[in-house]
């Protein structure tokens, strides 16, 4: 396990952007975008289809460089060149995709671990540790009960749920300090959304951060402390736990929608 | 903390043979290969039965195998490299130069590596950081090296009969203890460190999950341009040797050498189950699969089958195995299939 | 008669008989071929067995006529030939060389477009009949080996080694082509006629390009066949291969009788070792120079064509050796 970051240094927040654009051309996907997420907040981010909230995620992971703007992990300043997903795995970050988090065709053991393989000196990858941590994680984590699934099931094998399981029992495994979950509940069944609700839940009850991205908005609506809102590429509104109902919330987002602003809370 | 998974309800996986079989690697073309084999022996004996065949076998088909070997890992990572055949051509005039200007074979070897080296380096760049789709890469590549080779050598073939009895020779293409042939077992030698390489190593595991989605390895933290370069390069390397191997036993550099490699390494490949979608792959497969090309012609030669047959057959083996590797991997068609065979146990 | 009249017609004699010893003046005063071009098809692959040497002749021709000679290759594909041959009449040269693997039927139409355009059209390496039939008065000629009649040569020589009625024998070739496979069939039909025995083996496109793949197929032939008594072929490049197969099996040299086409170095080898008994010369390089010299004299003084056998016949063991000097810098 990685021990380099100081989990014991305090900061204030865990991640915080600092008027982050990024454009394709000339096409703008973010624009000025300021946002903090303290130590051990569930941020739910919430907004329309290419709004902007996947290239967010990306820039705050390593998966793209912004055009312009700073980034402060634990309170440090981020330096752009040598940022990256394996710099981010290694500050404690974790990400859940929706769809492209796991290799299908890859056993399950190779998924947990790529990217940041258990290897010796010449690069050849440990197997039979990186199974048993496998089955471990299968085991204790996720509740593995011998229903045909172990170390070295395809991912293509899995049901949604299972695969979200397998994604987020990975996070845990590296015991992150942030995790961000793209669409968690999409196509799956309504006994696996619950499972997944319960752990952003655990999420917070265990002291670390999260980052929510979700379409349904009774779902965020429940679990985030903070809802923060994106409309083409800029941050519209944040709004804390509590200020909106859920009706109110709805009404406001289709408001915004419509005329491309909304009355805030009240 | 802890998140129980619930699942759907428990797949019966009735522990069957077959399925158990499966997972066995390269299984199904193993048979594919020993079932040939006891053919030909059947209805060849006096030439299956006899250890000539075989040594000649061993003789030609591995420049063909550490070909396949290294578009076995080029195809796991969903790409194609069809400039091959030109690096036969191209690394083997440099080794050829070498000895036969500068007297000095192990520079040959040398050049030979480092020129196949060249082709890939350019091959991976064009892939990864321009962009431009594998197959249109190395078609176009197949072109110029070959044009280089011929420009360069002037279209002369140069005979290297001196080299005959030399070390490199014996190193490379003699025989061990009098009746190995060294090239096979050069060839093994990389088969194995491939398997390594590929199932065991990091950078084999890059390979798997660009092959298996370039979104799902960037995002885990691949480098995907640098290893898709490291991979084409790898690949030349493997042609520059493959160039070496075949250039030293035929005591020959022609100008054209490696036009009639680019099928059957292909074929070698694919027969052996590695998918051309990416993301799996065999070395086992391809180890076998390539020798059932390379011993294809010959056997039917043996069995008195008029010689018109043979692509007809290669075809038909081909499309059998191909066929074979889906069924086995499917489990639903696995299932129906020892359903017919018998084998499964109801539940 | 005074001493100076009879030295001054001693002199003016002199003169007179210097005058008419004087050799011929030529007919140009610069090379017979300047301000001509020509597109020559060569066939193969640039420096292949079967096409170097031509390229050779081809280029000592074009530097003796000082005609420009612009090559195609077209890797013995027929099609390609058609093709490159559409390609050499839009460019409105002098002439165009081609080789008849297409046949008749196929260059008749764009051979009759290229004479009405005024391009002189002369056929080396495999003969096109019909055209030369047509077109020789206009200077259409044929600088080649008749490929039956190599065949037949080839299998002569391999009966005179010794090969006779009631021995087995291969012929491997390439029969799935019509053209090609002309000298396959003399050989074959000259060893039956003399009673042999002869199985036929047709050359695959891999064994076409790559010769080398041509050995496990030759050891199990001759493992399947252990009464065989000759091989022969009009391959190039599987004829220099042939020794190593027999090796490979165990034969000793003159074990078995083999004939063979064309001097690649292997074949030289072969040759010398006395594992290859005898192989067709087609003289290469004479294919390329005549069909040059026959385009530069048709379209200068308009001489018919010429049909000239470049095959001398069979190189063995007991001729190879003062020709190696020459094959080396690719002339033979």
């Amino acid at each position: 396990m990685d021990t380099q970051t100081p989990k014991t240094r305090s900061y204030e927040h865990i991640v915080r952007a600092e008027n982050l654009s990024l454009s394709y051309g000339k096409v703008r996907a973010l624009s000025g975008i300021d946002l903090a997420i303290g130590k051990n907040e569930i941020v739910g981010l919430i907004g329309d289809n290419g709004a902007g909230k996947s290239t967010l995620i990306k820039t705050l992971t390593g998966v793209v460089r912004p055009t312009s703007g700073k980034l402060y992990i634990r309170d440090e300043l981020v330096d752009w060149g040598s940022y990256s997903v394996r710099e981010a795995h290694r500050l404690r970050f974790e990400t859940v995709y929706q769809e492209k988090s796991l290799g299908e065709k890859q056993p399950l053991w190779r998924n947990i671990f790529v990217g940041r393989q258990i290897t010796n000196r010449f690069g050849f990858i440990k197997v039979a540790e990186e199974r048993r941590i496998a089955n471990d994680i299968l085991k204790r984590q996720l509740g593995f009960r011998g229903v045909g699934i172990d170390a070295d099931s395809t991912i293509s094998k899995l049901s949604g749920g299972e695969r979200q399981g397998i994604a987020i029992g990975r996070a845990m495994h590296f015991d992150s300090d942030l995790i961000i979950l793209d669409e968690p509940t999409v196509a799956l069944a309504i006994s696996e959304v619950r499972k997944v609700l319960d752990f952003v839940r655990s999420i917070k009850t265990s002291g670390r951060a999260c980052i929510y991205i979700e379409h349904n908005l009774a779902h965020v609506h429940e679990l985030a402390d903070r809802l923060v809102v994106l409309d083409r590429g800029r941050i519209v509104a944040d709004i804390k736990s509590g200020e909106m109902t859920l009706e109110q919330l709805t009404k406001f987002l289709i408001d915004l929608q419509h005329s491309g602003h909304a009355v805030g809370p009240a | 903390m802890s998140t129980h998974l619930s699942s759907k309800t428990p797949e019966v996986r009735a522990p069957g043979l077959l399925p158990r079989l499966a997972r066995v690697e390269g299984l199904p073309i193993i048979l594919v290969f020993v079932i040939l084999v006891v053919f030909f022996m059947i209805a060849a004996p006096q030439v299956f039965l006899g250890w000539p065949i075989y040594l000649s076998f061993l003789t030609t088909v591995p420049p063909m195998l550490v070909l396949a070997i290294g578009l076995t890992l080029v195809v796991a990572a969903g790409e194609i490299d069809l400039s091959f055949p030109s690096t036969l051509a191209f690394a083997g005039y440099l080794f050829s130069v070498c000895e036969t200007q500068l007297g000095s074979p192990w520079l040959g070897l040398v050049a030979a590596l480092a020129g196949g080296a060249l082709i890939g380096l350019v091959n991976g760049t064009l892939v990864a950081v321009v962009g431009v789709p594998s197959i249109i890469v190395t078609i176009g590549t197949q072109f110029f090296w070959a044009g280089a080779a011929s420009i360069l050598s002037g279209g002369q073939s140069d005979a290297l009969q001196e080299l005959d009895g030399t070390a490199i020779y014996n190193i490379f293409a003699g025989n061990l203890f009098g009746v190995l042939p060294m090239q096979a077992l050069w060839a093994l030698a990389i088969a194995v460190f491939m398997w390594f390489i590929l199932n065991r190593h990091r950078f084999g595991e890059h390979v798997l999950f660009i092959g298996d989605s370039r979104t799902v390895a960037r995002v885990a933290g691949v480098n995907v341009v640098l290893e898709t370069i490291k991979l084409f390069t790898l690949m030349g390397v493997l042609g520059g040797f493959a160039a070496v191997l075949l250039t030293i036993e035929n005591l020959n550099y022609f100008s054209t050498q490696g036009q009639g490699y680019l099928l059957p390494a292909l074929a070698g490949v694919f027969i052996g189950g590695t998918s051309v979608f990416g993301g799996t792959a065999t070395i086992v497969g391809t180890f076998f699969g390539t020798f059932i090309i390379g011993m294809l012609e010959a056997g039917v030669v043996a069995t008195g089958i008029a010689g018109f047959w043979v692509q007809a057959i290669e075809g038909i083996v081909f499309v059998a195995a191909v066929v074979l590797h889906l069924v086995v991997e499917s489990p639903a068609k696995l299932r129906a299939l020892s359903g017919i065979v018998g084998l499964r146990r109801e539940q | 008669m005074t001493k100076t009249k009879l030295l001054a017609t001693a002199g003016l004699l002199a003169l007179g008989w210097t005058a008419a010893a004087q050799a011929t003046q030529p007919t140009t005063s610069g090379p017979l071929g300047a301000g001509m071009t020509m597109y020559m098809q060569m066939g193969g692959n640039p420096g292949d067995g079967a096409t170097l040497a031509r390229q050779t002749g081809a280029a000592d021709a074009a530097h003796a006529f000082g005609i420009k000679v612009i090559e195609q290759f077209s890797a013995w594909n027929p099609e390609t030939m058609l093709d490159q041959f559409r390609q050499a009449m839009a460019a409105r040269p002098t002439c165009i060389g081609i080789t008849g693997h297409p046949g008749d039927a196929a260059f008749d139409p764009l051979i009759a477009q290229a004479e009405k355009e005024g391009t002189l059209v002369t056929v080396g390496n495999t003969p096109l009949p019909v055209a030369e039939a047509t077109y020789g008065a206009k200077g259409t000629g044929y600088a080649g080996v008749d490929l039956y009649i190599g065949g037949e040569i080839t299998a002569q020589a391999m009966l005179a080694a010794g090969l006779k009625s009631g021995d087995e024998a291969l012929e491997y070739g390439v029969f799935n082509e019509t053209t090609r496979s002309q000298s396959d069939r003399g050989l074959r039909d000259t060893l039956v006629k003399a009673g042999v025995k002869v199985t036929e083996l047709n050359i695959s496109p891999q064994v076409d390009s790559d010769s080398s793949l041509a050995v496990p197929i030759l050891v199990a032939f001759l493992e399947s066949h252990p009464h065989l008594k000759g091989i022969g072929t009009q391959h190039g490049g599987v004829t220099g291969f042939i020794p190593q197969a027999l090796r490979q099996v165990g034969k000793q040299p003159g074990q078995i009788i083999v004939g063979g086409i064309d001097l690649a170095p292997s074949t030289i080898a072969g040759l010398q070792q006395k594992y290859i008994t005898a192989t067709l010369d087609q003289q290469l390089y004479l294919q390329g120079f005549l069909p040059v010299t026959q385009c530069v004299l048709s379209a200068r003084y308009h001489f018919a064509g010429l049909n000239i056998n470049t095959g001398a016949g069979v190189e063995t063991p007991s001729t190879i050796d003062s020709l190696i000097p020459l094959i080396k810098r690719g002339i033979r």
